[in-house]
């Protein structure tokens, strides 16, 4: 499998349908699968990544998350063809209309109690957007959505509610994040 | 050791003799091998109607108009006519008792379907604790259907299904479940399972199984939805802890919709998900060769398993389901050798999957191979089906089974064959003794305890004892006695075999609307 991606990806998309087809393929291609083998290489703990099918440009991430206790979430990660340069704004407006940043999309596919999270399951990580470097690899986006489990952004929060609750009374918002866990994350 | 055969010695022996224990119920069963339903009245004269089955305690005869709007229910009986010769015995019989009518006593006729609608004719599930009969109404399928409101594309739909619960003593209809625009499988009752009161029916448009539960005052009441959700509250968790979104809502239009186009997985895929992924997790304990594992296993066919559907289910017990997943396409045909299915074992009441199995899996066809019964999950109390062949029970259908093995060339594709018949479709299995392959020896392409319709040929159908001296103990034969004149047209046959008494129905149709030959097998 891993021999296969390799190769369509070098050939620029000879037979992958859904993929971009700009001339900077290639080169995104050629970075996604750099950055899969380093993170086959030296995988961050309790997480794993991988491309979902065939396609290079459509990734799956499993985190298993803390003090989501024993929740396994599902992401999907989506990366633009112009990885891991900024794509153009209109690009990414697609999905959220006045936002830039990576381009990079991470869309939690199991329900989540967090702050940083929508209810339609996107992310909202300040390095997917404004802070975002080129030199920011995938393992880090990971790491960083591992580490938003435990620090919560609470100072730019998509669900203030969430967030408002976490500052107030943490034992109670604990307690409830868990309980989504329980019912949507095992 | 030898034991006689006879009537009268095995009578004198049952009086004589303890049986071993816990054998008497089968030592009571030998006397089948007497008591056999060898005579035959051909081509009897009898309403036009459609024979369902009997209840599996023989109390009630089911059949439905040929209009198929109402549901007319029997009460088997046993013969009785006078005669005024001395030999009456070695007489043919009266001909005023060849009818219909000295066999079945018609209780009621019920109107169930509407005018647009029409009672299912393959469907029928018998409650036997309460004597009450569930029923299935629907109108016209209705196929290229688009998909609207979280509906599968590619699943046909009914505008209308009901379900009628009706006590069967009278015939008053107690409860009735609707489904509306949704798709159940109802062709010999797939899309529905019995397990004691529990009710479950697979909404295959819509991925939910839901579960009914039956009262014993006739109510059916909704215990749980699962597809979606899994606990049956959680959509009102959901509900009553709104994430608000900030950045795309300003108009204060969104409670109540938690259920949104969002990418969310279903709470039934998200468990099965997670299984397999901690399976494999479990499975490497090195880091860098378990992401190489979860690479190749998981995320690279991680679209294959979203786009799995519910297919089919059966509960194992009270609290667990055995569900088979397929694609869309495999769903709906027939023939399931091409398609890759799953099954997954779900326990509903930790809302976790157990264990999940491709259908080729060796592993779960040696389950099924050894404890056949454990997946025949009836209600606890029901005698009867404890008494039903299968290869882990009975030895002769053992026999049967591994040399099929043997023939088969390619193992896998054996097992693929065998685990396509799970999970089991309810109630499909004739309780009668005479389909008992301890008793009997009989050719099960031409019949079974299989509630099947069988394309019927002119053989007729022996049954021939087990037991010394093997001999031919008796013979059913569809259709008119004589042979049918015409032999190029299609004849399908079905058999209806009383669960306790010698006496059996079987009806023959040509495919020409032709009003059918039934024929009735008793014991003189």
């Amino acid at each position: 499998m891993n021999s296969s991606t390799g190769t369509s990806a070098g050939g620029g998309g000879g037979r992958g349908k859904s993929w971009p087809s700009t001339t900077s393929v290639s080169a995104s291609g050629k970075r996604i699968q750099k950055e899969m083998s380093d993170l086959n290489l030296d995988p961050p703990s309790d997480c794993s990544a991988g491309p979902k099918g065939d396609n290079l440009y459509h990734w799956v991430a499993t985190l298993i998350g803390t003090p989501y206790e024993d929740g396994i979430f599902f992401l999907d990660i989506t990366f633009p063809s112009e990885y891991p340069f900024k794509p153009p704004e209109a690009a990414f407006g697609l999905v959220h209309g006045f936002e830039k940043g990576s381009g990079l999309q991470v869309v939690f596919r199991t329900r989540i109690y967090h702050c940083n999270v929508d209810s339609t399951g996107n992310v909202s990580l300040d390095i997917l957007k404004d802070s975002w470097s080129p030199a920011l690899t995938i393992s880090k986006v990971l790491l960083a959505v591992k580490s938003m489990f435990t620090n919560p952004d609470t100072y730019n929060p998509v669900v203030p509610g969430i967030a408002r609750l976490y500052l107030a009374d943490r034992a109670k918002h604990d307690e409830l994040a868990a309980e989504w866990t329980l019912r949507f994350a095992r | 050791m030898f034991r006689s055969n006879n009537v009268a010695a095995r009578t004198f022996e049952r009086q004589i003799c303890t049986p071993s224990p816990g054998t008497s119920i089968q030592r009571a069963r030998r006397f089948y091998e007497n008591l056999v339903p060898s005579c035959t009245i051909y081509d009897v004269e009898c309403p036009d109607h459609s024979f369902r089955k009997f209840t599996d305690d023989g109390q009630y005869l089911i059949s439905f108009s040929r209009n198929h709007q109402d549901l007319i229910v029997y009460r088997p009986t046993w013969l009785s006519f006078s005669c005024k010769d001395e030999d009456c015995d070695t007489r043919d019989l009266p001909s005023k008792a060849k009818k219909f009518e000295s066999f079945f006593t018609q209780l009621y006729c019920v109107q169930l379907a509407s005018t647009s609608e029409f009672i299912c004719k393959d469907f029928f599930i018998y409650i036997e604790n309460n004597q009450f009969g569930l029923f299935a109404t629907s109108t016209t399928q209705i196929h290229d259907a688009p998909a609207a409101g979280g509906a599968i594309q590619g699943i046909p739909y009914i505008e209308k299904i009901t379900f009628h619960l009706l006590r069967l003593e009278d015939g008053v209809i107690l409860d009735e479940r609707v489904f509306h625009n949704d798709y159940v499988n109802l062709a010999h009752s797939m899309g529905v399972y019995l397990y004691d009161d529990l009710l479950a029916i697979v909404s295959l448009r819509y991925q939910t199984i839901h579960i009914l539960q039956i009262r014993d005052s006739g109510n059916l009441v909704d215990v749980r939805a699962i597809g979606e959700f899994c606990s049956e509250d959680d959509e009102l968790f959901l509900n009553s802890n709104p994430q608000v979104p900030v950045n795309h809502v300003g108009n204060g239009l969104q409670p109540n919709q938690s259920i949104p186009n969002s990418s969310f997985l279903s709470g039934i895929k998200q468990r099965l998900l997670s299984f397999i992924f901690r399976g494999i997790w479990a499975e490497e304990t090195d880091q860098t060769l378990r992401i190489q594992c979860l690479k190749k296993k998981f995320y690279f066919h991680f679209q294959d398993y979203v786009d799995l559907i519910i297919w089919k289910v059966q509960f194992l017990d009270r609290h667990h389901l055995l569900i088979k997943f397929g694609s869309v396409d495999g769903g709906m045909s027939r023939n399931v050798d091409h398609h890759r299915a799953f099954f997954a074992v779900y326990n509903m009441e930790t809302t976790k999957v157990v264990a999940f199995y491709q259908n080729s899996s060796e592993e779960l066809y040696f389950l099924f191979e050894q404890f056949c019964d454990h997946f025949h999950a009836t209600s606890k109390n029901s005698l009867s089906m404890n008494f039903i062949s299968s290869h882990s029970n009975n030895i002769h259908a053992l026999e049967q089974l591994r040399c099929n093995k043997n023939k088969s060339n390619i193992f896998p594709q054996f097992v693929k064959k065998m685990l396509a018949s799970l999970p089991f479709s309810c109630q499909s299995q004739s309780p009668s003794p005479y389909f008992d392959q301890s008793l009997f020896r009989f050719d099960e392409k031409l019949i079974s305890a299989t509630d099947r319709h069988r394309q019927s040929t002119d053989h007729l159908i022996k049954f021939i004892a087990r037991r010394q001296p093997y001999s031919l103990k008796f013979k059913i034969k569809p259709g008119p006695e004589a042979g049918s004149t015409d032999g190029r047209t299609k004849k399908i046959s079905t058999f209806l075999f009383h669960p306790i008494l010698p006496f059996a129905l079987s009806v023959q149709q040509t495919l020409f609307l032709q009003p059918s030959v039934v024929n009735i097998h008793f014991r003189r």
